[in-house]
């Protein structure tokens, strides 16, 4: 049992409070990516599993075990760091094995395990180098290695991607997977990179304020986001949060009338003011058209074209996506939707009202 | 343009008096140091003795034991330094890495030690030295002399630039603090390190007035106090004689400081170390 469990933990610096009341769970060999805006506690969080941050309260527990005062170098993780923290005065080699060699590691277990740490993430011929030799891709690489040699049962990374061109970013992370799979550790990953966080993570935790907004799969989060925050988070463009009024058995949203099928009458019923989340991809050009408005300016997002649109007797703007080839559409257009992809959130509090098994569709799927 | 030429000019000319007023005691303790006697009398001034002699030299390489003030200058000197850097650093590592009640307190205590002139302390460290039996050995002038307030802040002041990840990957490494400090700060540091070395050894090997006080018998004098045998009512005015020791004296921390000049300038800028 190699999992992490906090159970009500709360870090705050002095007054400050940057960890609210945690409560989350990682399995043993899974891969979970903690996500949110910058000051969200992202990286506290992970500090904290590594013990490089104290808990203020609650309870943090490692393989059963509770490690709330255990030393950092007492709960065997490995830690790749921001800025990849590697000791300027040592070589590649000196770097990964510095941490077998005080451990008292045999020579023979260390050359070994460098050795094939080296192979496979294609550092051989370096190992003479020193950091500042090195392009960023390979410190990254070597950062790796020197948590991958040491064999820990939990591997945290903190946005080990962040100092990466774009395009290395994504080989890095494809690696980084396929690296998992190999010794498959316990693996918390910190990152602000939405799209990192959807093809690494088996689940997502986004976090805002200190508050864990909602842990589940990329799936899931992208499709029935828990709260307005998460939704408007997750995907680019984000979800189309349109304020909605619920009266007379009709939907209203900028003054048109739209009349939702029964079983979202239902909710709507309980949740008067609401917002309704529509993904930009789910927003079509219409003849018969549930929203009308005016087209703002148009992106090119290379496949697709993103179009914003005022909508009628409103401030509110919705996004809408449309094939890269299609005629470019100016003026007043008219826009529909699917009810099948529609997000709910209740207005005041912006929780997630839609309906229950939808969930449970996207979970079967 | 023409007003930053006009000022630049200005500024280069009393750049180089002031060089010109600090290098003539230089230029004049060596130019003396080749003089006959008379020419020291007749030509004082004159930076280019004419004929250059070397019988001062002579006079002091054959009658004075001179390897022996070297030796015993040398010795004290490394000595001082030796510890002070000891102490320097790992009290620099306390102060950054660790927590403990009144470490602001403390450390601001070891900065007061700056401010207070040597003369105040010059007694209670006379007497603790010759209670101790201290009088008149290297061991006396060292003892008082183990830490340094200004040693301390330096080196405090160096490693608070070292990036903190480094020491945290170390942490989780259970690496223990020994070997934090041998392996990763001290490498980082290093430049730092031998700065302040050089600092303490050449401040060590000039200082005249506490040996002065500690070392009465002639076989245990440092350089500096052998200087004042030649001009001092015991030695006449020997001027040629005692410019030769001087200028000898003088050139190891000179070379020391001309090696390690880049050294000494960056730990003063205030250097930072590169993750």
């Amino acid at each position: 049992m190699n999992g992490v469990i906090f159970e009500h933990v709360c870090k705050s610096y002095g007054e400050n409070m940057v960890v609210k009341d945690l409560n989350l769970s990682v399995k043993k060999g899974e891969r979970l990516v903690l996500l949110g805006p910058s000051g969200c506690g992202k990286t506290t969080t992970l500090r904290m599993i590594a013990g490089l941050e104290t808990i203020t309260g609650g309870t943090l527990k490692m393989g059963g075990q509770v490690v709330n005062t255990i030393a950092p170098g007492a709960r065997n993780v490995a830690m790749v760091f921001q800025n990849y923290a590697l000791y300027p005065h040592m070589s590649v080699w000196e770097n990964i094995t510095f941490g077998l060699s005080i451990q008292n590691v045999p020579k023979d277990e260390i050359k070994a395990r460098t050795e094939k740490a080296l192979e496979i993430l294609n550092l051989a011929g370096l190992e003479q180098r020193k950091p500042n030799e090195l392009s960023g891709g390979q410190k990254q690489r070597v950062a790796l290695g020197r948590a991958l040699v040491k064999q820990a049962p939990y591997f945290l990374l903190d946005e080990p991607l962040s100092n990466l061109d774009a395009q290395l970013r994504l080989q890095a992370r494809t690696e980084l997977v396929k690296i998992h799979d190999l010794f498959q550790p316990t693996l918390v990953y910190v990152t602000h990179d939405q799209v990192e966080a959807m093809t690494v993570g088996h689940r997502i935790a986004i976090m805002n304020q200190g508050m864990l907004q909602q842990l589940d799969t990329p799936d899931i989060i992208y499709n029935h986001p828990a709260t307005t925050f998460v939704a408007s988070f997750i995907g680019s463009p984000p979800m189309n949060l349109l304020q909605g009024h619920f009266r007379e058995g009709a939907l209203w949203i900028a003054g048109s009338r739209i009349d939702p099928p029964a079983e979202w009458q239902a909710i709507f019923a309980q949740h008067p003011h609401n917002w309704v989340g529509i993904r930009p991809e789910h927003c079509v050009l219409s003849d018969k058209p549930q929203l009308r408005g005016e087209v703002e300016l148009v992106e090119h997002l290379g496949g697709n074209r993103c179009v914003h649109v005022r909508l009628n007797n409103d401030r509110q703007r919705v996004l809408c996506l449309i094939p890269g080839g299609e005629t470019i559409p100016t003026g007043t257009i008219g826009l529909s939707f699917s009810w099948q992809h529609v997000n709910g959130f209740d207005g005041p509090n912006g929780v997630n009202i839609g309906h229950p098994d939808k969930v449970a569709y996207w979970r079967a799927g | 343009m023409r007003t930053d030429h006009g000022r630049n000019w200005h500024w280069h000319t009393l750049l180089w008096l002031t060089v010109l007023v600090q290098l003539w005691p230089l230029v004049f303790m060596i130019s003396t140091s080749f003089k006959t006697m008379d020419q020291v009398f007749q030509s004082t001034l004159n930076p280019l003795p004419y004929p250059p002699v070397l019988d001062n030299y002579r006079y002091v390489l054959e009658s004075l034991p001179l390897l022996k003030y070297i030796w015993n200058t040398l010795f004290i000197a490394s000595g001082v330094t030796i510890a002070k850097v000891a102490t320097s650093i790992l009290a620099g590592f306390a102060f950054v890495y660790y927590e403990f009640p009144h470490k602001e307190k403390i450390f601001n205590a070891f900065l007061f030690t700056f401010f207070i002139p040597i003369t105040v302390v010059i007694m209670p460290n006379y007497l603790l030295v010759a209670k101790l039996g201290l009088i008149n050995t290297p061991w006396g002038v060292m003892l008082p002399q183990l830490a340094d307030g200004m040693g301390i802040f330096l080196m405090r002041q160096t490693m608070r630039t070292i990036p903190r990840p480094l020491l945290e990957a170390a942490r989780l490494e259970n690496a223990a603090p020994w070997t934090v400090l041998t392996r990763i700060i001290i490498p980082l540091i290093k430049p730092s390190v031998i700065a302040i070395s050089i600092v303490f050894f050449i401040n060590s090997w000039n200082e005249y007035f506490w040996p002065l006080l500690v070392l009465s018998d002639k076989p245990a004098y440092t350089l500096p106090l052998a200087l004042q045998m030649f001009i001092s009512a015991e030695g006449g005015s020997a001027w040629g004689v005692a410019m030769a020791v001087a200028t000898l004296t003088s050139l190891p921390p000179l070379l020391l400081y001309l090696v390690c000049q880049r050294f000494i300038i960056n730990t003063f800028m205030q250097s930072g170390v590169k993750g």
